[in-house]
């Protein structure tokens, strides 16, 4: 190398409050590419959202014909209740571990589990008694797809929230985070936080505003 | 590197070449085209025959010359720099690093900015108009499209039964419509499976035919004339033989053509083809039009030769119309197609002419790829 | 710095096969050249369609393929050419530069991104397979009810292909955020990024936005035909024209995705062999994200004559549109003004496409005449216009940073005979291919057809566009031939071929696997110039500038006009990184740093760091 002063080395990741990998400022990386995915999957939900206020809005009868078991009351309300709790408890567990208690972390992270597993429970005897009951499938006019593909699609993703905090739960009982370095249960509750309000604004479009 | 500049721009020979060969003509057989005008194409429009048409026709010659006003001199200030600022073995310091220029870059922000304001604000005023619709059109007709065949049904013509006089096309060239000149036209579109669009060069216009919708249009057709149309939106197999024709006439020929119309679908039964043959004379055959996909049953069919055929048609398809036709049936070497053509769960008789021995195909003429094999033995 | 002697040592430690390396590799360097061979195997897969399309459109009557394979075709050769071709190319010239435009040493998420990589030729083999399940004949844009009713299983494969791809580009775009906004060398601020920078980061935010909506329609599509779904049945409540709103939604900015990365290479390529910086880059960058913004308001101008869409918003949107695109034209041009301009091969190709990209323009303004539209929509208008924003357009750019790159990229640089011999037959070839095309639409022909009238007229030109179609194959082969023998050859190009500007030509060719070994400040768009010719403001530079001159050497002639000229050994104590004063390190992005290194020691700090031992398992 000739002298060259003025040069710089090329920039490299550094370590920060909370991750692994940490910009001179701002964001952690991490955390930069969770919120862009979340970007993403809120503009897939768009779509279906999308179409769903269209066809409501050229149909007279909404919900059409003979469809009046949608209601929000007991059970969807009750789904409704755990995953909004659910929410909060993740919260609470970030809050812990920011603090260093890794019992608190894990004691929340499992109670999550619990009530997005109760939720999903709810969902699949809601869909089950739909079918038996009322003969409503995703081929029961295009209300029942829509009904179908929105919750179902929401439903995976708390399938996939829930396998996301599976993963972080078992690396919090193998003590893999700390006070500083926890990002990945930050970006994790971050997909929760974004399902849960997909679902609050499902429930009341779908269930309340109908 | 400069070779390479000096050659004339390759686009413009190509642009000539292409203006040399279009103002040329081409070896067009004689007779109208199947579509479009009997001119060969050319950078300005055909001949548009519609009031509405010629509004949108108008505004081209205007757009066109901007277009090729700032082409001129977008390829010009190209060709010029090409030249004037070509590297030079001689050059030694760089040249002037210039950033920016305030009033430069508001300039080329503001002028273009004008004039796309300004064609906006053209084609919005031509397309109000183009797109009026009148409060009592003098003929309506029903446009009805399917996978692959057109029906064009007048709804203020009836038979004695109350139902619209109703044609429907058998082979690529499909129906022709007949209309008064001079006239508002209300078209209305409906499709019976998939999109499609009903398209007249000559009119300058198409509009789609979506089920669940029903387009219309309205249009003044100026002079008489036959002008083709065509399915414009991709539909499937046999989209591309979609055709269609629209034949002007004036008004007193129109209503003779319409009450003649009229007469023949009150006439029943319906009038059989050519054959001149009794039912029943002859071979008769009886087939199945299963369906779109699944085609006929039985799929080989046998008859005598020089024999006249029947054909005894059974469409149960709930969802398509379907016929016989033979390809080169008929004693010319066309193809015979049977008409008319059998409504979704419904039947029809065909007579067909005598064939020499021989194998042959049939098929339905709405769509192509349901074929079966006739052998016409001696 | 690295010296100009190309590195050939084995980028990979021993006990790693060839094979495996590039299997399981996560460098983006790597990665960006297995997308571009990749996209490049698919553009000749198209290309063979479009040559399939083409002669049995040459003359009337079917000769060759019947409508049953044609309408497999054209379906196929456009879905290749967009997902399969244009898209990756463009995601992996950015893989390859962008993280070195920066100053990075990888990109952001580099496991993501071979993953990204790997569900290409995963999608492209389902898509792909469609053929042998009766092919997808439903046009690229799957129109509902056609493609909800349409029986063949190829369909369905091509549905899960596109989810894949779809995939595959949202998890690079969030690659390509991150590093951007991350990862950038300390001084690069926003508006000092390489103008490729900066459309890769429009492209993404586009990608991340529209793409989902397509997954979305592709898994209602799904729905529709394998579940009795209704979404699109009239009959069950549903409306087709949701489809195309849906579809469009994201079509629209996807052919934005398709071209900014052209205008940020021709927008790379122009300054350099101008010797002038690019004119009005902060209008550029607004242009750029206008263009960008706006794609996301037209989408209804490909369904003027669905009689369901309102009609003048998207008119006046379409419209507006072209003036962000003129400003760029006008930029380009008021770049080379003035300059000292040197036709080498990337040259051409830049100043092809801003010759031949203007009237695919040009035909788009014609088309936001809604009445004309009405009369052109579906016709052969269309597809010129498709042709000559996709090849003129976007091809013309990749052959330009193909050529451009591939000395950086390989260490050799493509022959210029055989360079200029491909761009004339292209150039002619797309002229003859797609200029006749736009009569044949105004004469009424419409498109998505085997076969046409023998007495419409339009037999001739169908005849030179079909001539113009084999020229344009004829061109890939001098390409080909080029690379091969340039790979073949000393990889002698040096780092700086071009005497061009950003950081990229601030490394050795090919870069080490950790891109640099120290960077140049960066206090301008222009990092590698200023080190070169020292500060230049808007006048000429005192000294003469040789062509040619590596980074290291400075101008010494003229020191006082350099900006952000360090004192030798000062330290900046707030830890602000500039200057010398930089403490990080040249090792890979997830080692710890370096303990304390001085600043006064740094280059020689930094050389030893480069030279220690990597650790087994470390990416490169």
């Amino acid at each position: 190398m000739t002298a060259s002063s003025g040069v710089v080395q090329p920039h490299i990741e550094e370590e920060g409050p909370g991750g692994a990998a940490h910009g001179t400022t701002g964001i952690d990386t991490a955390l930069l590419g969770m919120m862009l995915f979340i970007a993403s999957e809120i503009m897939f939900f768009a779509g279906l959202f999308g179409v769903y206020f269209n066809v409501r809005a050229a149909t007279p009868v909404w919900p059409p014909e003979g469809i009046d078991f949608i209601e929000p009351l007991p059970l969807t309300g009750i789904g409704t209740v755990l995953l909004v709790l659910s929410s909060l408890t993740i919260q609470w567990a970030i809050w812990r571990i920011r603090k260093g208690d890794r019992t608190g972390l894990v004691r929340g992270l499992a109670v999550t589990l619990l009530l997005g597993v109760a939720f999903l429970g709810i969902q699949m005897y809601e869909y089950f008694h739909f079918v038996t009951e009322y003969s409503f499938g995703i081929d029961s006019g295009t209300y029942g797809t829509l009904f179908y593909t929105l919750t179902g699609f929401h439903g995976a993703h708390v399938f996939g929230g829930l396998v996301g905090i599976s993963v972080i739960l078992l690396r919090a009982l193998q003590k893999q985070f700390s006070a500083r370095h926890h990002i990945a249960v930050e970006a994790v509750s971050a997909y929760w936080h974004f399902v849960d309000v997909v679902w609050i604004a499902l429930f009341i479009t779908i269930y309340i505003l109908k | 590197m400069t070779k390479a500049v000096r050659l004339m721009e390759p686009k413009r020979l190509a642009s000539l070449l292409a203006i040399a060969l279009a103002l040329a003509g081409c070896a067009t057989e004689s007779g109208s085209s199947i579509v479009g005008d009997d001119r060969p194409p050319g950078f300005l429009p055909g001949e548009v025959v519609t009031e509405q048409g010629q509004l949108t026709a108008g505004l081209y010659l205007p757009i066109f010359l901007i277009a090729v006003a700032v082409f001129l001199l977008i390829e010009g200030l190209l060709i010029f720099m090409a030249f004037r600022f070509r590297r030079r073995p001689t050059d030694g310091a760089l040249p002037a690093q210039t950033h920016g220029h305030n009033l430069l870059e508001v300039g080329w922000t503001l002028i273009p900015a004008i004039i796309v304001a300004g064609l906006f604000v053209a084609s919005m005023s031509v397309l109000f108009r183009v797109e009026a619709r009148s409060e009592s059109p003098a003929v309506t007709v029903d446009v009805i499209g399917f996978q692959w065949q057109w029906t064009f049904e007048y709804p203020d013509y009836t038979d004695a039964s109350g139902e619209p006089v109703s044609l429907t096309g058998a082979g690529v060239e499909g129906p022709e419509m007949v209309l008064p000149v001079g006239e508002t036209v209300r078209f209305r579109l409906h499709a019976q499976d998939v999109i499609h669009s009903f398209y007249v060069p000559q009119f300058f216009r198409k509009l789609d035919v979506i089920p669940g919708r029903v387009n219309q249009f309205d249009q003044v057709i100026l002079q008489p004339g036959t002008y083709g149309g065509q399915c414009a939106e991709f539909c499937g197999l046999a989209h591309a033989d979609m055709y269609f024709t629209v034949r002007a006439v004036e008004r007193a020929e129109f209503d003779t053509w319409i009450a003649q119309a009229q007469e023949e679908a009150n006439a029943t039964p319906p009038p059989q083809p050519s054959g001149g043959v009794a039912p029943g004379e002859g071979a008769t055959l009886a087939v199945s039009s299963i369906s779109i996909t699944e085609g006929f049953d039985p799929e080989v069919l046998e008859a005598p030769a020089d024999t006249p055929i029947t054909f005894e048609l059974n469409n149960p398809d709930p969802a398509a119309p379907h016929n016989v036709a033979i390809r080169g049936g008929n004693p010319d070497g066309s193809d015979w197609i049977g008409e008319p053509i059998a409504d979704p769960s419904s039947s029809a008789t065909y007579q067909a002419p005598p064939q020499p021995a021989g194998t042959y195909e049939f098929y339905c003429s709405i769509h192509p790829n349901m074929v079966g094999t006739l052998n016409v033995g001696s | 710095m690295a010296t100009t002697t190309a590195p050939h040592a084995r980028a990979y430690p021993s006990g790693r096969t060839w094979v495996y390396e590039w299997l399981t590799t996560t460098d983006h360097k790597k990665i960006g050249v297995l997308y571009m061979t990749t996209a490049f195997s698919f553009f000749l897969l198209g290309g063979l369609m479009a040559l399939g399309i083409r002669t049995e459109l040459a003359v009337p009557g079917l000769q060759f393929i019947q409508p049953e394979l044609y309408n497999q075709l054209f379906s196929m050769h456009a879905i290749t050419m967009i997902f399969l071709f244009v898209m990756p190319m463009f995601v992996g010239l950015g893989n390859y530069i962008v993280p070195i435009q920066v100053g990075a040493a990888d990109m952001a998420f580099p496991r993501i991104n071979a993953l990204s990589y790997w569900m290409i030729p995963m999608g492209g083999l389902l898509i792909m397979g469609a053929f042998l399940f009766g092919g997808s004949p439903i046009g690229w844009t799957m129109y509902a009810p056609l493609s909800v009713v349409e029986p063949a299983r190829g369909v369905d494969m091509l549905l899960m292909g596109l989810v894949l791809l779809g995939t595959s580009s949202i998890l690079g775009a969030i690659n390509f955020m991150a590093t951007i906004f991350k990862m950038r060398a300390p001084g690069m601020t926003l508006m000092r990024m390489p103008m490729f920078v900066w459309v890769t980061l429009v492209t993404s935010v586009l990608l991340l936005f529209s793409l989902p909506v397509l997954t979305s329609g592709l898994i209602m599509l799904f729905i529709d035909r394998n579940y009795g779904g209704g979404f699109f049945d009239p009959a069950l409540g549903g409306n087709p024209v949701l489809w195309q709103h849906v579809f469009w939604f994201f079509g629209h900015p996807e052919v934005y995705i398709l071209i900014l990365p052209a205008f940020g290479i021709v927008s790379e390529i122009v300054p350099v062999f101008s010797r002038k910086p690019l004119f009005g880059y902060k209008a550029f960058v607004l242009a750029t994200a206008s263009i960008g913004a706006l794609g996301f308001t037209v989408w209804a101008h490909h369904m003027f004559t669905t009689g369901a869409v309102f009609l003048p918003f998207f008119s006046f949107f379409t419209f507006l549109i072209a003036v962000p695109t003129g400003i760029k034209f006008f930029n380009w041009l008021a770049t080379m003004w003035g300059g000292q301009l040197r036709f080498d091969t990337p040259l051409l190709y830049a100043v092809g496409f801003i010759s031949l990209f203007l009237i695919g323009g040009l035909d788009g303004a014609f088309l936001a005449v809604v009445p004309f539209d009405f009369m052109v929509q579906d016709t052969y208008w269309v597809v010129s216009h498709i042709h000559y924003v996709l090849v003129a357009g976007s091809v013309f750019a990749i052959f330009a940073a193909l050529y451009y790159w591939f000395p950086k990229i390989t260490g050799g640089k493509l022959n210029e005979r055989l360079g200029k011999v491909q761009f004339w037959l292209l150039f002619i070839g797309t002229n003859l291919a797609f200029f006749p095309q736009h009569l044949l639409g105004l004469d009424g022909m419409i498109r998505r057809i085997a076969d046409y009238a023998p007495n419409a007229g339009w037999t001739e030109l169908n005849f030179l566009s079909t001539i113009g179609a084999f020229m344009i194959a004829a061109s890939i082969l001098p390409f080909m031939w080029n690379v091969f023998i340039t790979l073949r050859g000393p990889r002698d190009a040096g780092d700086d071929p071009w005497d061009a500007n950003t950081l990229e030509w601030a490394t050795t060719s090919p870069p080490p696997a950790y891109n640099f070994d120290a960077l140049p400040p960066v206090r301008s768009e222009r990092p590698l110039f200023d080190l070169k010719h020292g500060t230049v403001a808007a006048h000429p530079a005192s000294v003469p500038a040789a062509a040619g001159q590596t980074h290291g050497e400075l101008r010494e002639d003229a020191p006082e006009e350099r900006l952000g000229q360090p004192v030798e050994g000062h330290e900046d104590s707030s830890g602000e990184t500039r200057g010398p004063g930089a403490e990080v390190s040249a090792q890979a992005p997830d080692a710890t740093p370096a303990a304390g290194s001085d600043a006064a020691d740094l280059p020689e700090a930094a050389r030893q760091d480069a030279q220690k031992p990597r650790k087994p398992g470390e990416p490169e």
